[in-house]
């Protein structure tokens, strides 16, 4: 089966002339979420905008599908349709003062029946759990409901592929872990592929499928979460650092020479380890 | 803060807009047309009757709001009121200054009476509509009675992010004053326009990646939403009707009255 979202080498140049991706080669598994990872500045967000076709290429591929995009207007139409982002500001994205309109805008664009656009607008609006905000003004409303608004606006053109830029910047713990149910959720019922650009490394072992590290418009590794936590040398060349709980399961491995396995990086892979330790050691 | 937040929790608030957008306008032109006291007075004691009968706003907010024109009248009143007479000429009250009189007649009265109470009959058609109707419902109205796109989108962005830049605008001069940037009128003068360059450049940006971010919901020219749904509010038009035929009852009792 095709991936959802691949990208063949693909390049691109600022304005200026300097390059912000060189030969980007990644994929995106249908119904998984990948971590994008990168210090700021690593070109994420220029990727993500590749993507979806506000830019353009300078060379290489995006495929959906596995179908090479056609950048004419009805290609990028399409693109625009399969492919949703949702910015990391939102207020970037919220330009109308009434939620409702503001959802229903994508879907408008779509130039579905009116009747159409209300039923999507009431399933994003409900999936998002943001239903009860239709009746405040955008101004109104807190930073993380108006992620999740921005986020309604995106699923309201019922997207194969979803991309978030640093979805969970800006938002309190709760916040964090709504948001990021909400995606689980999406892949899980809807079997949408997510791609979630970030630097929160503590939510990549519970929630990204898979992962690519990015640095200086390159990929410099890619794996599942566990495997880039094995290089943690890489990471931290990039401004990255690993999550608190397989660092601490390194500092255990490395200073106090526990003879831990693999790299845990969440509280119940740590856990499971630390057990598995213990009755060992009872056993001697 | 201002009247989008009531308008916002408005019994009214789910209605159409248009018939609002009618009852106002009807009931202000009849007001100004009018040009009488007693019209003025029952105007705003209509719309206030609305608001807080069919709206369900607060009695006390309704007063409150009346009260933010008032200077405006008053001081327009005052103007009207007050004229320089030659002495001997038979005044209500006027206090002598050198050779004249500076003071008001009856008829002075009579006419800033009339422009108070008019301006203030008009204030109130206007609170009725915006008390009611959110400015978004106001602008898809706007569109409905074919006023040029460009200007009721235009509307729309300006509205929404005038709350976005005045939060940018109040963040920085915290950050100025938290910086002693507002101790003494020079220093005030230059953080003053630091903060509205700033403003300006960061409203630039903003700008920008508004643009990514519509071109990326499929944007192509036009902001065209859909509405939440409406109750069509037919019935506001028999009422419109009413509240017009009171003024005129009243415009025609007056006049007999006065002869």
């Amino acid at each position: 089966m095709n991936p959802a979202i691949e990208t063949k080498e693909l390049c691109y140049a600022y304005e200026d002339g300097t390059t912000a991706l060189d030969h980007i080669t990644l994929s995106a598994g249908r119904g998984s979420i990948t971590g994008i990872l990168g210090a700021n500045g690593a070109g994420k967000s220029t990727l993500f905008l590749n993507l979806n076709g506000v830019f353009t290429p300078k060379s290489g591929q995006v495929l959906l599908d596995g179908q090479p995009v056609k950048y004419d207007r009805k290609g990028l139409a399409a693109l625009r349709r399969r492919v949703g982002i949702v910015f990391q500001d939102p207020d970037d994205q919220l330009f109308s003062a009434d939620v409702y309109r503001d959802v229903s805008f994508g879907g408008v664009n779509l130039g579905l029946e009116p009747e159409e656009v209300r039923r999507r607008v009431e399933e994003a609006l409900e999936r998002t759990g943001t239903s009860a905000l239709r009746d405040r003004p955008t101004h109104a409303l807190s930073y993380g409901q108006k992620k999740r608004v921005a986020i309604a606006g995106v699923l309201v053109m019922e997207p194969e592929v979803l991309i978030l830029d640093e979805p969970t910047a800006g938002l309190d713990p709760q916040g964090v872990t709504e948001i990021m149910r909400l995606l689980v959720q999406l892949r899980d019922s809807l079997g949408m592929t997510i791609l979630i650009a970030t630097h929160d490394m503590d939510i990549v072992p519970l929630y990204c499928d898979y992962a690519y590290l990015l640095g200086g418009g390159r990929v410099l590794l890619e794996g599942t979460p566990d495997d880039l936590f094995a290089n943690p040398e890489a990471l931290r060349a990039n401004h990255l650092r690993l999550p608190r709980i397989a660092h601490l399961m390194e500092v255990l491995r490395q200073a106090d020479g526990l003879d831990t396995h693999g790299a845990p990086a969440t509280i119940g892979a740590a856990r499971r380890e630390i057990l598995r330790l213990l009755k060992e050691e009872e056993k001697v | 803060m201002g009247t989008d937040r009531y308008a916002y929790q408005s019994r009214l608030r789910r209605v159409s807009p248009l018939p609002k957008l009618a009852l106002a306008a009807v009931a202000l032109v009849v007001c100004l047309c009018c040009d009488s006291v007693w019209v003025g007075l029952v105007t705003v004691l209509v719309m206030g009757v609305l608001i807080t009968a069919l709206g369900g706003l607060p009695v006390t907010v309704y007063l409150h709001f009346l009260k933010v024109p008032l200077a405006f009248l008053v001081i327009g009143g005052i103007t009207i009121l007050i004229h320089s007479y030659p002495a001997g000429t038979t005044v209500v009250a006027a206090l002598p200054v050198g050779e004249r009189l500076w003071g008001f007649t009856a008829h002075d009265l009579y006419q800033a009476a009339r422009l108070f109470c008019k301006a203030l009959g008009a204030v109130g058609c206007m609170y009725f509509l915006s008390l009611n109707t959110p400015i978004t419902d106001l602008t898809m109205a706007l569109e409905k009675l074919h006023v040029p796109r460009l200007l009721v989108e235009l509307m729309e962005l300006i509205y929404r992010f005038i709350f976005v830049l005045a939060e940018t605008a109040a963040n920085i001069r915290l950050a100025q004053e938290s910086r002693l940037g507002y101790q003494g009128f020079r220093r005030s003068v230059n953080s003053l326009g630091t903060l509205s360059s700033m403003v300006f450049l960061r409203a630039w940006r903003k700008g920008q990646s508004i643009y990514t971010a519509l071109e990326s919901r499929g944007y192509t020219g036009s902001l065209t939403t859909l509405a939440g749904d409406y109750t069509p509010g037919l019935w506001l038009l028999p009422l419109t009707a009413g509240v017009a035929g009171g003024q005129l009852l009243v415009f025609c009792l007056e006049r007999m009255a006065v002869g």
